[in-house]
């Protein structure tokens, strides 16, 4: 009895071990993503890095999106091992780094001596003092959505890649009535104001805001004259700004690239049935046609990984070509930028087939929403307390500017 | 041999009663831990991280700064040189102290009166009290955050509010959580509205241990209900008054989720509270030293808040 019993645990045991041997071939690398249920991109990665790296099986970490900062750094201070960490805000890069969470690159990119030419200069958001900390796979840069069918039935031309500021308004003005708003605003500050960075000198965090008087001002007319909702209403209601441009009554909207795929999924799911287009965002007069601002999504290895050069294999994968032709074909727009890559894009099923809206993804420059510094989340802290008391017009223009001047210089020291 | 028997007896007895308070000991223990690890520790390395600057990470990055997170909150040069006004208009702990010091003043007692209005009302044998009481119970089990988005939605511009209070001849038509002025009151309303059903509930409880005989002796004393209410009702209703004020007082301070939904602490700082304050240099900004020093000066003021109303227990907690 005793001997049976002894054969049976020591072939227990036996399978065991070999189930372990078998798990141990195939290697698994465990990725912290946002919305990885319902995100397409992260399904098209992850389905393209294992047809080409067999053996390897990506496995999302899934974190809710609004709680991504938070979730993300407790895991990472509580020691977390997770391969790959998912950059949402640069930001959140810079804290991370300053903590040590972050496997420095600069030894990677050299041993395999990759290229990092395709992303145009972009990826230096991600460095510190010279080293990489982390490589961009994603570049949202804001565009401007437009209701063909309600230019179409309002006999107006569609906007263009080269209107300015004036012509916009102009225009939202002529597209207004009926129930129609001419174009839509969301109650962020960047959908607002943050046009400013567009020609390349000025930016968020340099304590210099009289500049952002011209858009408050743009944007308090078009409020005044009905061309778009107002701020009060959309902040009590709660209005996304995907439900506000699907519901079909909406001319145009300022908006980042990443809502092209969101279009795209609800014409696919039948949430909404119009034609819709995109060109670039309008310029100042003294400011290049094409200009834009954006935001880096990227990917960093956790200094606490085990399989480093596996993780490594993946965030330079992901960047590269053959990662961003994966990201493209969903309708996201890839960081690096190549004629394969363009061509992905524009093939996306779904995408508009217009050449204006082709020659809107390839923006002439694109400046970056909140560059990353020691103060940044403090001073858009500051910016969006005055932004909602200019937009509720609790302050006039001026006053909400002078003290986002002054409070941002006492941060400033 | 005598003494040697007082010994042993006071040996054992020492140990008889060692083993007895291990005993009590083993009792508190699963409950202590807990409180230790889970509450004492963190309050402990909350105190210590108000002294240091931390972004979160290896504890290697600590930098100990002393009292410099305090007088940065506090922006100690800024005030000295252009006085108090400064702290309570510009300097961010400044106003949030003066938002949560004025919604604590005002929710308080506004919420003790409809409390007490209400239980006197459902009090007697109305037809349907016992659907009241729990229609006005309701609000206290609902969702918070349903609750919220259902008066943001009422208080908005053209909202059903406004729409009443225009039909009553007052022009005013903008949404209440989008008003700097009225935001604050658009969060009493709401927690106002929130909890005094359960302490409406507290109440009634109360209410039904004030002896009749009381009342029958007033009214023999000719007192009519008024005198009644005055004399009789509420000096017995006052250890209920003195819980629950102490329990609101507290809870007011700690106010952070009906403003994280409503308004999130704007239009500018016009809500910006305590805990949101502390929420935001913790993990918007995650400057964690900070954080915890606004999270001392909240210890603090609740410390002096529960003292006092300690020290004044015998005299108004006791009939």
């Amino acid at each position: 009895m005793k001997k049976t019993l002894a054969l049976v645990l020591a072939a227990i045991m036996l399978l065991c071990t070999a189930s372990f041997a078998v798990a141990e071939e195939g290697q698994t690398l465990t990725v912290v993503a946002w919305d990885a249920g319902t995100t397409p991109y992260l399904f098209a990665q992850k389905e393209a890095f294992e047809a080409s790296h067999p053996g390897v099986t990506i496995e999302y970490v899934d974190v809710a999106s609004q709680d991504y900062a938070v979730k993300t750094t407790t895991m990472l201070a509580g020691g977390d091992s997770s391969d790959v960490f998912m950059v949402k805000e640069i930001t959140d890069l810079l804290n991370w780094q300053e903590a040590g969470y972050e496997e420095p690159l600069n030894s990677y990119i050299e041993a395999s001596g990759y290229d990092l030419s395709g992303f145009a200069g972009i990826e230096s958001n991600y460095a510190v003092d010279g080293e990489q900390y982390a490589l961009p796979f994603r570049s949202d840069f804001w565009v401007l959505f437009y209701n063909k069918d309600l230019f179409d039935a309002a006999g107006v031309d569609y906007p263009t890649n080269d209107m300015t500021w004036e012509q916009y308004a102009e225009l939202a003005k002529k597209m207004t009535g009926d129930g129609v708003y001419g174009t839509h605003y969301h109650t962020w500050l960047s959908a607002v104001v943050n046009w400013d960075v567009c020609d390349g000198v000025n930016t968020l965090i340099d304590g210099e805001y009289d500049d952002l008087a011209y858009f408050y001002e743009l944007y308090q007319d078009l409020e005044d004259s009905g061309a778009c909702m107002s701020y009060d209403e959309l902040k009590a209601a709660g209005l996304h700004y995907s439900a506000a441009f699907e519901n079909g009554n909406i001319a145009m909207m300022p908006m980042g690239y990443w809502f092209v795929s969101t279009m795209i999924n609800a014409i696919k799911d039948g949430t909404c049935s119009f034609n819709w287009g995109i060109v670039a965002v309008p310029h100042k007069e003294d400011v290049a046609a094409g200009s834009s601002f954006g935001n880096l999504t990227g990917a960093m290895i956790n200094a606490k990984s085990e399989n480093k050069d596996l993780a490594w294999e993946y965030v330079s994968w992901l960047a590269g070509e053959e990662g961003s032709i994966a990201t493209a074909t969903t309708g996201t727009r890839p960081a690096w930028v190549s004629e394969g890559v363009a061509e992905a894009m524009a093939s996306a099923e779904g995408f508009p087939t217009d050449d204006a809206s082709k020659a809107a993804l390839v923006p002439v420059y694109v400046g970056i929403e909140i560059p990353a510094s020691e103060h940044s989340s403090e001073i858009s802290t500051v910016l969006n307390e005055e932004h909602s008391l200019i937009m509720t017009r609790e302050y006039t223009i001026e006053e909400g500017i002078e003290e986002m001047n002054e409070r941002v210089a006492e941060i400033l020291g | 041999m005598s003494a040697y028997n007082s010994s042993e007896y006071r040996r054992r007895q020492k140990k008889y009663e060692r083993r007895k308070a291990l005993v009590a000991y083993s009792f508190i223990a699963p409950n202590f831990i807990g409180f230790a690890v889970f509450t004492l520790v963190p309050v402990l390395f909350s105190i210590f991280l108000s002294f240091v600057k931390w972004k979160g990470g290896a504890f290697s990055t600590m930098e100990w700064v002393g009292l410099g997170n305090y007088a940065d909150i506090f922006k100690t040069a800024k005030v000295a040189e252009k006085g108090l006004g400064y702290l309570f208009t510009k300097v961010d702990l400044g106003i949030a102290l003066k938002n949560t010091l004025f919604y604590t003043v005002v929710t308080v007692p506004l919420t003790l009166v409809c409390a007490v209005a209400l239980a006197l009302a459902l009090n007697r044998a109305v037809k349907g009290a016992v659907g009241f009481r729990t229609i006005f119970f309701f609000p206290y089990v609902a969702s918070m955050v349903a609750i919220c988005v259902c008066w943001r939605f009422m208080m908005m511009k053209d909202g059903p509010i406004n729409q009443l209070i225009m039909a009553m001849g007052i022009n005013y038509n903008k949404s209440w959580t989008a008003d700097s002025g009225m935001a604050i009151w658009s969060i009493i309303l709401v927690s106002v509205w929130r909890n005094m059903g359960y302490y409406m509930v507290i109440y009634l409880a109360a209410l039904q241990g004030v002896p009749k005989d009381l009342y029958e002796a007033a009214t023999m004393d000719g007192a009519n209900k008024w005198q009644q209410f005055f004399h009789v009702t509420l000096p017995q209703l006052r250890p209920t008054t003195f819980f629950a004020s102490t329990m609101m007082i507290i809870s007011c301070f700690k106010i952070y989720d009906v403003v994280a939904i409503m308004t999130e602490g704007g239009p500018g700082r016009s809500t910006k509270m305590l805990v949101t304050y502390i929420y935001d240099e913790a993990f918007s900004n995650f400057n964690y030293g900070i954080a915890s020093a606004i999270a001392m000066v909240l210890l603090v003021i609740v410390l002096i808040f529960t003292l006092a109303q300690f020290s004044m227990e015998d005299r108004y907690a006791n009939n």
